[in-house]
């Protein structure tokens, strides 16, 4: 059974006085698979966070379903939904969405703090994800005291800590400069190869070419995909900027 | 660019920030109103008609200076916040290439466009409640109503003057502030204070000392002179320690709680702890501005209110007997013709005096050390170890207070109002007295009502005692002839056939000697209620400009945390914390921050207490029951404006947040 199955979602957005109307997604139907790491890419306002949203809970779809290992998470309660997204849900933002009033280690702490848990088991799950992140170091410091690349390890490390079923994660690399992109993407490789689902919304070709399947999304809807499989990251990398090319000059599907 | 394209920006600019510009116009008109009536109070022609219109006159010129002063800081303080909120927008015109100048002219705009309004709204609302003001404060001194209108070009000027200088100061801090910093800096301005704060150790340890000491100067001050110096001492210690402490002493508990792992790492307590430690910085002043803000607000209004309450009680204490007579330094022959004009007096407008109470005496001031006393000469001030001494002879202490005591030479009965003698003995410059016994308390009326410093009341055997005890102290040798007399009476007679009986009574007694003072009461209860009305007017109408002056703190410190709390709330809910639990923490905190003020204002306000009483009894209010009733009623009021004005201005900030 696919970890994440994704049914014929749409999504109408209607400005609040009824009048215009956008469609974000129009038909997005697709499936993730325990362990995987997907890459949607799309251009910017191709519905991409819409669909992460979505999937997040974050928002309603207009219509279709979202399962979560068989479970629908569109019709959840709205009082549970909150508990839900944080039991199975790990998120990384493009602007890390830190809170400034909080240590680096509070921040971290947060989501398990909301579940309840104790300080003792937190500072035990804490120690494993820290090291292996490498923010060891900055734990007592506040986020405007340490550097981008820096704050998106936190917010990776906020992800991991609930051991979520699959983190989503929107333009993880937006924010950051070439170098601090690579190690992200790397510790995404790395995190993924110890079997965390990951999904991964993105414009930058770098980024997409790093995972195992890329998706993409035009005018609302899946366009194509590609699996890595055995490629190297260049292969994958020239793959992908054709695929581009041929959505952007209208080429036909391809299957 | 031409002078019309700046105009418009500044409209713009004004309009687009109205959530925060209309509460300061409508704060700085009402500012307006209040110091242009304070003013025209102070000007008014039909304040000079009342009996009594010095002493008014001052409180109301006090009143316009204390408005005057009020208005510098309050209007400067909301200035500031609404510079600092606006930062981020004039770094966005410099970054898009208008020049620092630019932004000045188009501040400068904005400040007039402000300016006019406020000055004309508000001196014209001034001018048209007035009428409305002079009638309340004619109601409450003399119950009589006034006539006529006029609008004193005095107290315009002065307001126009004054208020066009605060904008102007305004105006240079907000255009300095820009100059000063750059686009960057600008652009992030409203975030600017985002580092944790440290914790003031020393800060938190000199408020502690200063509240200390300020509350237990209040808690220690037994006698009423002291507690004028020591009030003004002990109001600044406290508002210090205030200061101090919501700045320091808050970082440094919720510091210590935060270090109380198991404590800090429960839902609740993590974002509120943590977010309030960082909201302290940017809000500890503000808090302590309403903290001391409420303070002064109850105690005016208790205190005043009272003494208006008490009024008759002030009167009766100040006044024991309807008519009273007080002759220094008078020989027996002219005491003997001073009783002889009160009684033909009285049966002329047909009374008789009742409960009469006389006594001769003599008072010294004194140095006193230990048992031992010399005289002293008194300039201006009295020093502390200043002692009143006042002598009686036994005849006139056992008909003022039914006793039959009786004394022998050298032998003497003691009454201690404030000080202190331990043993029994009393040297006065050589003179020796044995104190026979002390006497719990004392018939108190004229001169035996000093309250001034330490006194001490001698009963003595009789006049040639308390001559020689004269010759001792001034060292006279001849024989005194003079000694003080004291007579006082009530009259079973209207109001006003006793105000024309002490009339008459002072153009007679006058001719006896210069030295004798008649006091009635009727005659003076129009001028207390001329002062004691003007102090109640005065402070009910700084109460109202206080309260002002809170809501709109309260009103910003509410959109300032709205903005901040906004994206913090966001974030938590992405993360995973549900609408209902956000909700309740958010309510939970902002009561805590919300009512702690108030709290530490009741707080100063019990310790305050004590000084609060003596220093009334000094104005001759001791009606402690009615001043404990007024004080819970003016806390009480004072509570439920609190909380409306708290409850309006939460829904501010709850809007911002589902924004
Ligand atoms: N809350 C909203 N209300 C109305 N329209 C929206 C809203 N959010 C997004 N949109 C529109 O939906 C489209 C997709 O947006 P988004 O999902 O943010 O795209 P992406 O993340 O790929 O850049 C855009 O046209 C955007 O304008
Ligand atoms: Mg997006």
């Amino acid at each position: 059974m696919p970890i994440l199955e994704v049914k014929n979602i749409k999504k109408v957005y209607t400005s609040r006085f009824g009048g215009n109307t956008v469609q974000a997604l129009s038909n997005v139907s697709f499936s993730i698979e325990k362990g995987e790491y997907v890459a949607i890419m799309g251009e910017s306002g191709s519905g991409k966070t819409t669909l992460l949203n979505i999937i997040a809970a974050l928002d309603k779809p207009t219509s279709g379903d979202v399962l979560l290992n068989g479970e629908s998470i569109v019709s959840i309660k709205e009082r549970d939904i909150s508990a839900f997204r944080r039991d199975n849900l790990g998120f990384v933002f493009q602007d890390f969405n830190l809170l400034d009033t909080f240590s680096v280690q509070d921040n971290i702490f947060l989501p398990l703090v909301l579940a309840g848990k104790t300080y003792e088991e937190m500072n035990e799950r804490l120690k494993i994800i820290v090291k292996k992140l490498g923010i060891s170091d900055i734990l007592n410091k506040y986020p405007y005291e340490i550097s981008g690349g820096q704050r998106q390890r936190t917010a990776i490390a906020r992800a991991l800590i609930t051991k979520p079923q699959i983190i989503l994660a929107d333009e993880p690399t937006g924010a950051l400069d070439s170098r601090s992109s690579d190690g992200l993407l790397k510790l995404f490789e790395e995190i993924n190869n110890d079997g965390q689902t990951i999904l991964m919304v993105t414009h930058s070709i770098k980024a997409a070419s790093k995972a195992k399947r890329v998706m993409f999304i035009k005018d609302g809807e899946i366009f194509h995909q590609i699996y890595k499989a055995s490629m190297t990251d260049e292969k994958m990398y020239q793959k992908i900027s054709d695929t581009l090319t041929m959505i952007v000059t209208g080429g036909e599907r391809n299957e | 660019m031409s002078r019309f394209f700046y105009s418009k920006i500044a409209v713009n600019n004004i309009q687009k920030n109205s959530k925060t510009y209309i509460p300061y116009i409508l704060a700085c008109i009402c500012t307006i109103v209040m110091f242009y009536n304070m003013s025209f109070l102070a000007a008014a022609k039909n304040i000079g008609n009342l009996s009594n219109s010095s002493s008014l006159r001052q409180v109301l010129i006090f009143g316009e200076k204390v408005i005057a002063i009020f208005s510098i800081i309050f209007l400067f303080y909301n200035n500031r916040f609404l510079v600092k909120r606006r930062k981020k927008e004039f770094g966005l015109f410099n970054i898009l290439g208008m020049e620092k100048k630019h932004i000045a002219i188009v501040m400068l705009l904005e400040m007039i466009i402000i300016m006019i309004i406020s000055i004309t709204a508000g001196v014209l609302i001034g001018i048209i409640l007035s009428k409305l003001i002079i009638l309340l404060l004619f109601k409450i001194i003399t119950f009589k109503v006034v006539f006529g209108f006029e609008i004193p070009i005095k107290s315009v000027i002065h307001t126009v003057i004054l208020f066009s200088g605060i904008f102007g100061i305004n105006l240079c801090y907000n255009i300095f502030q820009v100059h000063l910093s750059n686009p960057i800096e600008l652009l992030k301005g409203t975030n600017a204070g985002e580092k944790e704060p440290k914790t003031k150790w020393i800060i938190a340890v000199i408020g502690v000392i200063c509240l200390g000491r300020g509350y237990y100067i209040s808690l220690t001050t037994k006698y009423p002179l002291a507690a004028v110096g020591g009030f003004f001492t002990a109001v600044i210690l406290v508002i210090i320690g205030t200061y101090c402490l919501f700045i320091a002493g808050s970082i440094a508990i919720l510091k210590m709680l935060r270090k109380n792992k198991k404590y800090y790492y429960k839902l609740n307590h993590f974002v509120s702890i943590s977010s309030m430690i960082y909201r302290m910085k940017q809000n500890a002043a503000g808090l302590s501005n309403i903290c001391i803000l409420s303070t002064m607000v109850i105690v005016m209004l208790s205190t005043t209110i009272s003494m208006y309450a008490g009024i008759e009680d002030v009167l009766r204490n100040r006044y024991p007997r309807n008519i009273s007579v007080n002759a220094y330094n008078v020989s027996e022959n002219q005491i003997k013709k001073l009783n002889d004009v009160i009684e033909k007096q009285t049966s002329i407008l047909d009374t008789t005096p009742m409960n009469t109470v006389s006594y001769r005496y003599m008072y010294f001031i004194t140095t006193q050390n230990r048992e031992s006393f010399t005289i002293k000469e008194i300039n201006n001030y009295i020093p502390s170890d200043a002692a009143e001494l006042v002598f009686i002879t036994i005849d006139d202490y056992n008909r003022m207070s039914n006793k039959s005591e009786s004394l022998l030479k050298g032998e003497t009965l003691l009454y201690t109002l404030n000080g202190n003698i331990d043993g029994d003995e009393i040297n006065l410059n050589g003179f020796k007295f044995h104190i026979k016994k002390r006497l719990p308390s004392l018939y108190k009326e004229g001169r035996l009502t000093s309250i001034m410093a330490n006194s001490y009341f001698l009963v003595v055997d009789d006049m040639d005692t308390i001559k020689e005890v004269q010759n001792a102290l001034k060292g006279d040798n001849g024989n005194i002839e003079y000694v003080s007399y004291y007579y006082s009476f009530d009259v079973n007679a209207k109001r006003d056939i006793q105000i024309k009986l002490t009339q008459a009574l002072k153009k007679e007694l006058i001719r006896i000697s210069p030295k004798i003072d008649i006091e009635g009461s009727e005659s003076s209860r129009k001028d207390f209620f001329e002062l004691y009305g003007g102090l109640f007017f005065l402070g009910i109408f700084l109460g109202i400009l206080f309260i002002m002056a809170m809501v709109l703190a309260m009103y910003y410190k509410q959109i300032l945390e709205g903005y901040d709390d906004k994206e913090r709330y966001s974030i938590m809910k992405k993360i995973g914390m549900s609408c209902e639990k956000i909700r309740q923490i958010i309510k939970s905190q902002v009561l805590t921050v919300f009512f702690m003020p108030l709290i530490v204002a009741v707080i100063h306000l019990i310790f305050a207490f004590n000084i609060l009483t003596k220093f009334l009894s000094m104005l001759n209010f001791t009606n402690v029951r009615l001043f404990v009733i007024c004080t819970i009623i003016t806390v009480c009021a004072f509570s439920v404006i609190y909380t409306v004005v708290y409850v309006l201005t939460a829904k501010t900030y709850y809007k911002i947040i589902r924004e």
